[in-house]
C-alpha cells in the first residue's frame, strides 16, 4: 500500500512570528566550550539578496553535546534585511571526517518547496574522502563549503538560483 | 528510512512563471540525489517542554474570543508505508478571519484582531494524530498581479521523524472558489496532489454548537525499506 505524499508550498513572507520560538531559542547558545559561527548572505538568481528567506541548520554531532535543552542540535535563522544569516553551533571533536559540519534546510517566500543542503568547513580534515561531496559534481562542491575568515567564523553565501547556484540535495 | 523520487507533477515547480517571485528565486537545477544515512534515519528531538496549551488553541491568546469562525482542525500524519508518524513536531501560522497576519509587514487594510495571533504548535501522538483549535482564516490580497487573492489557507510546518520527512505546505478548504486563480495552489501540476491539500469539513469532528471540525491528512515521504529475502 503506498501512500500518496503531501505536495509542497511556500513560506509565504509572514512565518515570523509562528516560527520566532525557534530562532530565539538558536539565540542561545550552545554549552560547547568550541564554537563554529557560519554567517553568509541568501541571494537570489540576480544577485540579489533575500531578506525574507529562512535557514534551519541541524547538526547530530553538536546535537550529542546539547542533550537536555530543548531542542539539540538545531538552529533556526530568518534572513535580514541584506539577506545575511548567521548560525552559531558547538564544535565537537567527535566529529565524523567528511560529514557535513550541519543539513541545511532553506526557506523563502516564492522558493514553492524547501531546499536541503549542508555545509563543509574549508579547512576540515577529511574534506578530500568525504562520500558526501563525492556524489557531487566537482564544480559545484564549493557551493557547499564554507571559508574560513580571519576572525575565526566561517564565511557561506547560498545562492538560490543561477551560474553560482547551491547545490541542492534529495536524500535517497 | 528510504525516501523513493517523488512522481512528477507532484510538488510544485519551482520556476512558475505565474508566481514572479519564483522567476528569482526558483532553483534551475533538479536537486541531486544523493545517498546520505544520517538526514534519512535521524531528526531534530524537541522537547515536549516546548509546546503549552495554548499552542493548541490559537483562540485562547487573548483577552477574550477572537472575530471570526472557530474551526478544531485535526488530521493524522503518516509516511509513504501509511505507518503513523509519531512524536513529531507540527507549526501553524495563518492570517485572522479579516485576512490580516500579525506581521508588521503584513499591508493589506483589513483589521488586526488583538485577540487573535495566528500561531501554534504541537506534537503528533502515538497514531501521528493532531488537533488544534482555531478561526477560520481568510482570503486576502497580494501583489503578485491585478486581482490577486489568496484563497484561505493555513500554513503548516512539520518536521517529521527524520530530517528527509521535512515539510512545509499549506491547507485549504475544499471547493475554494479560488482555487482557479492562485498562482501558488496553481504551480502543483498534478491535479490529484492540488487537491489533497484542502482540508474536507467532518461533523464526526464537530464539536456540537461550538466548532466545525475539518480534516486534513499529511503524506510525509519515506518508507521503511524491507529487510532482504523477506
Amino acid at each position: 500500500m503506498t501512500s500518496r505524499i503531501t505536495s509542497s508550498q511556500t513560506i509565504g513572507p509572514f512565518p515570523h512570528e509562528g516560527w520566532r520560538w525557534a530562532a530565539e531559542l538558536s539565540q542561545q547558545g550552545a554549552t560547547a566550550t568550541t564554537w563554529i559561527t557560519i554567517g553568509g548572505v541568501l541571494f537570489d538568481g540576480q544577485g540579489q539578496p533575500v531578506s525574507d528567506g529562512w535557514v534551519e541548520a541541524w547538526s547530530p554531532v553538536a546535537a550529542t553535546g546539547e542533550q537536555g535543552r530543548p531542542m539539540p542540535g538545531f538552529r533556526r535563522c530568518a534572513t535580514g534585511e541584506r539577506g545575511e544569516f548567521r548560525i552559531e553551533l558547538g564544535a565537537s571533536p567527535q566529529a565524523a571526517p567528511g560529514e557535513p559540519v550541519a543539513w541545511i534546510t532553506l526557506f523563502a517566500r516564492g522558493l514553492l518547496k524547501h531546499q536541503f543542503c549542508a555545509v563543509f568547513l574549508a579547512d576540515a580534515p577529511g574534506l578530500a574522502n568525504s562520500e558526501l561531496l563525492a556524489q557531487l559534481p566537482a564544480a559545484r562542491r564549493d557551493t557547499l563549503i564554507a571559508q574560513r575568515q580571519a576572525d575565526g567564523s566561517y564565511r557561506w553565501d547560498i545562492h538560490l538560483q543561477g551560474d553560482r547556484e547551491t547545490v541542492f540535495l534529495d536524500f535517497s | 528510512m528510504q525516501f523513493d523520487e517523488v512522481a512528477p507533477g507532484v510538488y510544485p515547480s519551482l520556476i512558475h512563471p505565474p508566481y514572479q517571485s519564483t522567476r528569482i528565486r526558483g532553483p534551475m537545477q533538479p536537486p541531486l540525489r544523493v545517498k546520505a544515512p544520517v538526514p534519512a534515519n535521524d531528526g531534530v528531538q524537541f522537547s515536549p517542554a516546548l509546546i503549552g496549551p495554548k499552542d493548541l488553541d490559537l483562540t485562547s491568546h487573548g483577552s477574550s474570543a477572537p472575530l471570526g469562525e472557530k474551526i478544531i482542525v485535526s488530521g493524522r500524519v503518516v509516511d509513504e508505508d501509511g505507518r503513523p508518524v509519531r512524536r513529531s513536531l507540527l507549526e501553524v501560522w495563518q492570517c485572522n478571519a479579516a485576512g490580516r497576519y500579525w506581521h508588521k509587514k503584513d499591508q493589506h487594510d483589513a483589521p488586526l484582531d488583538p485577540n487573535f495571533h495566528g500561531v501554534g504548535k504541537m506534537f503528533t501522538d502515538d497514531d501521528g494524530r493532531y488537533r488544534f483549535v482555531t478561526i477560520k482564516p481568510g482570503p486576502y490580497p497580494w501583489g503578485n498581479h491585478d486581482k490577486a487573492w489568496r484563497p484561505a489557507h493555513i500554513h503548516f510546518s512539520l518536521f517529521g521523524n527524520v530530517l528527509a520527512q521535512r515539510l512545509v505546505t499549506q491547507m485549504y478548504f475544499a471547493g475554494d472558489p479560488l482555487f482557479a486563480f492562485d498562482p501558488i495552489f496553481q504551480s502543483i501540476p498534478d491535479e490529484a496532489a492540488r487537491t489533497r491539500l484542502a482540508a474536507h469539513l467532518n461533523m464526526d469532528h464537530t464539536d456540537g454548537g461550538n466548532a466545525l471540525g475539518y480534516d486534513f491528512d499529511i503524506v510525509l515521504r519515506g518508507r521503511h525499506a524491507t529487510p532482504m529475502g523477506l
